[in-house]
């Protein structure tokens, strides 16, 4: 390490410009970043935010030359001073793991399911051993280290990756990551995936190691509020260039460039009134904002859904599991009701149960006072009235299907009267695609993820529903997207009286769009109430920690 | 919606299919083996189709043949004489049409078969899934040329009996393509969201299920085609054809049971297995072509 000095910065890109091979079709190669210069110094924290397609992976990648063939690299990208893009390779794969090492994004893909996780974190231990033969207690031993690094028990090194949760198998992503003691760790959206309890769990062990080692990271997020918990510096991309560069702090207080506020403002702080029932710049008129007046499980208006006393089990190998325990709950016309819980608590089970889609073992299902239908044509209708928005947008639309067929599909099914197109314009404009003759050929990888969930909820719309579920709506979309589409269900409320049970983990949800809130944790409600009073004031302690580790929340503490 | 545009639904599907074909077509020609395949399966098939034209059936008549048996090959018998005298070219073209015929018709009754219970092995469950993956377990395990031996000498003979056995025991390798392809197609979102919209079966089956399997079904069609062709000569050669129609399996049974073979009449023995060659070789090139193109995770290997 002759040519690192040590006033280099651990990890520096110069005016680097990335670009991909253009496209079948294309003649233009595709600019991924466009001159982006950035010095980490040594033990400093930086969070690169974005939208997905700013270049942000891509520019987090190059850090240890991992981009693919077709990526061209021009400037240069430095790791402590010296050149990676000029690099020998046999130079570039001591440099990789021992002095950068990267935590991918969905630590679920990026293990081996077949290997215990001991053996995986020792492999790049012995990839990596320079000087005599291994020593397999050394091996051992260091592999317990790590993982006590990252707060797990060094029993868990026997586990299969399918027996650990997801926070447990990102945090054995990141104890593989510091296994050859790097400089500089880059983590790509270690938390996307996880809950909000879990990414507090993750987000905490990587501070702690950033305060304790001396780490310097360089963490990529889409969540201001994230990086903000973490990183000292934060810098905002967009369209491959930095729109945006300062301490953290100054950033997500005091955002400067217009998508940056963007950025922030799609991730609400609780209890701030500006957020309240209003959705990033679009206002709701205040005379639209539910009198304070009512109580906990009182329903403006007269239950339209109810649910009485829902129990769901699944059997698996031979064991009962019960996702849904006990649960009673209703929902008003023109109500939206937020339920909130952590992965694996029982809300998309008691979704789907609503919707008829899964058998209930015991209980009832009420809507507009008459009980779940469990024949066919009954089935039929109701599901007419009681309409679904799925999460992940681009796998709930039939990819080979126009967006006029992916509308009208239930339209046909149930043989609705008068013209289909009329209908399926009506829809499309309803869910703000317009004008909808833009729309009617387009499949769906033509469209954005934001204009495929406004085409799912056409369809849900074309059927002329009395309530919408729906489950995550936005957790796969992009930021920005993220708050049209809340508007979108705010502003059904406002002129269809669209009443919703709108599923999600995330509890700024809830404050930006909900009337009421209902808490669920292991498949029962534990608290329900007005947002107001229950995000302001949670009674339940499950309520408590939620709110305690919400990401705005994280970066005060 | 001022200047509302005339888009008809139709229009727009049937715009997109043809850029679609047009895509397909393009991937296809690109592929070299698989335009040579298809190039020389269009020459045979022409061929076929003509051959009452070109060569008529009178010729075959044994009671007005001019030729000695087995002349060798010569200008006024290209390929030379059976041993009844009968101009080889003129059976090898007749017998390519009932060669065809029965290869393209049992391919049809294998893949209709194929396709509804795979279909229907992926879509239900509990106790029908579990009858109908037994029935075709059975057809899976079975050797299928005995039961067609089997069939054939029960049911009376003729072209539609040879039909009917090949593709009653060729169908269960595509039905459990077909029950694969389902089964993947419904754990997506999409049937789930259908479902929720009020789909029942048929409509899911009939609009999101069979579309995405129709491409594998087709590509696989193309490959079955040739076994079938074989199946065909093999069940002729065996002797459990018509032996009043001529294909090349039967044109191979008269010469093993004349002794041509042992004979030397090469320009007897040769010719139809070379077709057999031809035809399943240019069947499964152009299998493999529409193959690479229905599926993009094959191309390039």
């Amino acid at each position: 390490m002759s040519s690192t000095s040590p006033e280099a910065p651990a990890l520096a890109w110069r005016d680097v410009r990335i670009s991909y091979a253009p496209r079948l079709g294309d003649t233009e190669p595709v600019v991924a970043v466009d001159g982006v210069s950035l010095a980490v110094p040594r033990g400093g924290t930086v969070g690169i935010a974005g939208e997905s397609g700013c270049g942000k992976s891509t520019l987090a990648l190059s850090a240890l030359r991992l981009l693919p063939r077709s990526a061209k690299v021009e400037g240069a990208v430095e790791i402590a001073g010296e050149d990676l893009v000029t690099m020998r390779w046999g130079r570039l794969r001591a440099v990789r793991w021992t002095e950068a090492a990267i935590v991918f994004q969905g630590a679920m893909h990026s293990l081996n399911p077949v290997r215990p996780v001991g053996r995986q974190i020792a492999e790049a231990l012995e990839v990596h051993r320079t000087g005599g033969a291994g020593d397999d207690a050394a091996t051992a031993a260091r592999v317990a280290e790590l993982l006590a690094l990252v707060d797990l028990p060094a029993g868990r090194a026997k586990s299969y990756p399918h027996e650990l949760s997801g926070g447990q198998k990102q945090r054995v992503m990141i104890a593989m990551a510091l296994a050859c003691d790097p400089d500089v760790i880059v983590a790509d959206e270690p938390t996307t995936a996880l809950d909000v309890v879990v990414q507090a769990q993750v987000l905490d062990v990587l501070s702690g190691l950033v305060r304790d080692r001396g780490l310097t990271l360089v963490m990529i997020s889409h969540d201001l509020a994230v990086l903000a918990a973490v990183c000292e510096r934060i810098v905002v991309m967009r369209h491959g260039k930095v729109v945006e560069e300062g301490p953290a702090r100054q950033v997500v207080g005091d955002p400067q460039h217009e998508h940056t506020r963007e950025l922030a403002a799609a991730f609400p702080v609780i209890g701030d009134p500006a957020s309240r029932l209003q959705v990033g710049t679009r206002v709701v008129s205040p005379s639209d904002r539910p009198s304070p007046g009512s109580g906990p499980g009182e329903v403006p208006g007269g239950a339209l859904l109810e649910v009485d006393d829902l129990v769901v089990d699944f059997r698996a190998r031979g064991t009962r599991v019960r996702a849904v325990d006990h649960v009673s709950m209703s929902c008003g016309a023109g109500e939206i009701v937020a339920l909130v819980g952590q992965s694996g608590s029982g809300k998309t089970t008691l979704a789907r149960t609503i919707l008829g889609l899964q058998p209930a073992s015991g209980g009832e299902v009420r809507y507009a006072g008459s009980p779940l239908p469990r024949d066919r044509a009954g089935l039929k209708a109701y599901r007419r009235q009681v309409q679904f928005v799925l999460q992940d947008p681009s796998a709930s639309l039939n990819p080979k299907h126009s967006v006029y067929e992916a509308v009208a599909e239930g339209v046909r099914i149930h043989r609705l009267p008068g013209d289909e197109e009329q209908r399926v314009r009506a829809a499309l404009t309803q869910a703000e695609l317009t004008p909808p003759e833009r729309y009617l050929r387009a499949i769906p990888q033509e469209l954005s993820g934001g204009q495929r969930q406004r085409v799912v909820i056409a369809g849900a719309l074309a059927l002329e529903p009395g309530f919408l579920v729906a489950d995550e709506p936005v957790a796969s979309l992009d930021a920005s997207v993220r708050g049209e589409i809340l508007a979108l269900l705010l502003r059904l409320k406002d002129d269809l009286g669209l009443g919703a049970l709108v599923i999600t983990h995330d509890l700024g949800l809830a404050w930006n769009i909900a009337d009421r809130v209902l808490v669920m944790h292991r498949g029962r409600i534990v608290e329900s109430g007005p947002v107001e009073q229950v995000l302001l004031d949670p009674q339940h302690e499950y309520t408590r920690s939620l709110l305690a580790v919400v990401p705005s929340e994280l970066g005060r503490r | 919606m001022s200047t509302p545009t005339p888009v008809r639904a139709g229009s727009a599907a049937a715009a997109r299919r043809r850029a679609q074909t047009a895509e397909v077509l393009r991937e296809f020609a690109a592929n070299r083996s698989g335009v040579v395949g298809l190039v020389l399966l269009l020459a045979v098939i022409v061929l076929a189709l003509l051959t009452p034209v070109l060569i008529p059936i009178e010729t075959l008549d044994v009671t007005r043949l001019t030729a000695a048996q087995n002349e060798p090959p010569s200008g006024t018998h290209w390929l030379g004489t059976d041993p009844a005298g009968r101009d080889v070219v003129a059976l090898l073209l007749w017998g390519s049409r009932i060669s065809l015929l029965v290869g393209f018709a049992a391919t049809a009754v294998s893949m209709v078969i194929g396709t509804v219970v795979g279909m229907a092995a992926g879509h239900f469950t509990g106790w029908a899934q579990a009858v109908i993956m037994r029935v075709i377990d059975f057809f899976l395990v079975i050797p299928g040329l005995v039961l067609a031996i089997v069939l054939s000498s029960v049911l009376s003979r003729g072209v539609w009996t040879i039909i009917i056995a090949i593709g009653v025991t060729s169908w269960a390798a595509t039905a459990r393509i077909v029950r694969s392809q389902t089964l993947s197609i419904e754990a997506r979102d999409y049937i789930e969201r259908s479902r929720a919209l009020g789909a029942g079966d048929v409509h899911i089956l009939g609009r999101h299920v069979l579309p995405a399997v129709l491409p594998l079904v087709l590509a696989n069609t193309t490959l079955t085609v040739g076994s079938a062709v074989i199946a065909e000569s093999t069940l002729s050669f065996l002797g459990l054809g018509d032996p009043t129609t001529i294909s090349w399996g039967s044109m191979l049974k008269t010469a093993l049971d004349t002794g041509a073979a042992t004979a030397g009449f090469w320009w007897f023995v040769l010719p139809p297995g070379l077709a057999i060659v031809v035809v399943v070789l240019s069947f499964t090139l152009v299998g493999r072509a529409l193959e690479a193109v229905v599926n993009p995770t094959l191309r390039g290997r």
